[in-house]
């Protein structure tokens, strides 16, 4: 008999086993997407370290990093959710403001540059993080603070 | 000799109809994205993050912005399988 295609759209289990208790519990980020699209370059400029380990483990495991990988996992999950803390904090209006704005469009962040220049300010004046986009070519100014766009 | 309109009526009515389905499907493509515009041009990284979202919030575009996820949110992530004959349920 030839094997067949598995079809795994029949059933769904939840497996609701816990880690085991040796492993140091961290709570999950609780962001949907929009709000972590928006808050995403801030997450960097703040996590850059963590998130470099965690991808060299990855990358170094060769596919198998899952269980090697778990502690830098930990170290990036804080982090973002202290990055995602501070805002909320400090920045609550313009963040949902942007957030809401790139729900409505389709999570394109080039269409909802009038709402992210009050968050990028205030989040720059209270965190002290500055989105930079990595790649823009030197002598260029990076898209998200050019003055003049053909898309508002 | 003027224009001869009733000649024009059929595409006036054909023009009408697709006035109307072009608008009916808008208004329930936006009654289904709850109340925003919809998604388009998904890719694999937009379902998973739109299936995270639902099981996040419940909602297929439900957003929230907490830093901390609810309780539970870590163990709900289901495991898809078959009925099979020798399996965990068949």
């Amino acid at each position: 008999m030839s094997a067949r295609q598995p079809r795994f759209n029949q059933q769904v289990l939840i497996d609701t086993t816990p880690l085991p208790d040796d492993v140091p519990k961290v709570q999950e980020v609780g962001a949907s997407s929009a709000p972590l699209m928006s808050a995403s370059f801030f997450i960097g400029a703040r996590c850059k370290p963590y998130n470099d380990d965690y991808m060299m483990c990855k990358t170094d495991a060769n596919g198998r990093g899952e269980l090697e990988c778990m502690r830098e996992g930990r170290k990036v999950t804080r982090c973002a959710i202290s990055v995602l803390d501070d805002i909320n904090k400090h920045c609550l209006d313009e963040f949902r403001a942007h957030w809401k704005c790139l729900e409505n469009n389709n999570q394109q962040m080039w269409k909802c540059r009038l709402v992210e220049h009050p968050l990028n300010k205030c989040v720059f004046d209270k965190l002290k993080l500055e989105k930079t986009i990595p790649g823009t070519p030197e002598g260029q100014a990076p898209v998200h603070t050019k003055k003049r766009s053909i898309y508002m | 000799m003027g224009v001869p309109f009733e000649a024009l009526i059929p595409y006036g009515v054909m023009g009408v109809m697709f006035a109307i389905a072009g608008a009916a499907m808008g208004k329930l493509k936006h009654m289904q994205s709850g109340g925003k515009r919809p998604r388009r041009n998904l890719d694999a990284w937009d379902r998973q993050m739109m299936n995270r979202d639902r099981r996040l919030t419940g909602y297929l575009r439900g957003q929230s912005d907490d830093a901390m996820a609810p309780a539970g949110f870590e163990l709900n992530n289901p495991w898809r399988m078959e009925k099979g004959i020798g399996g965990i349920n068949g």
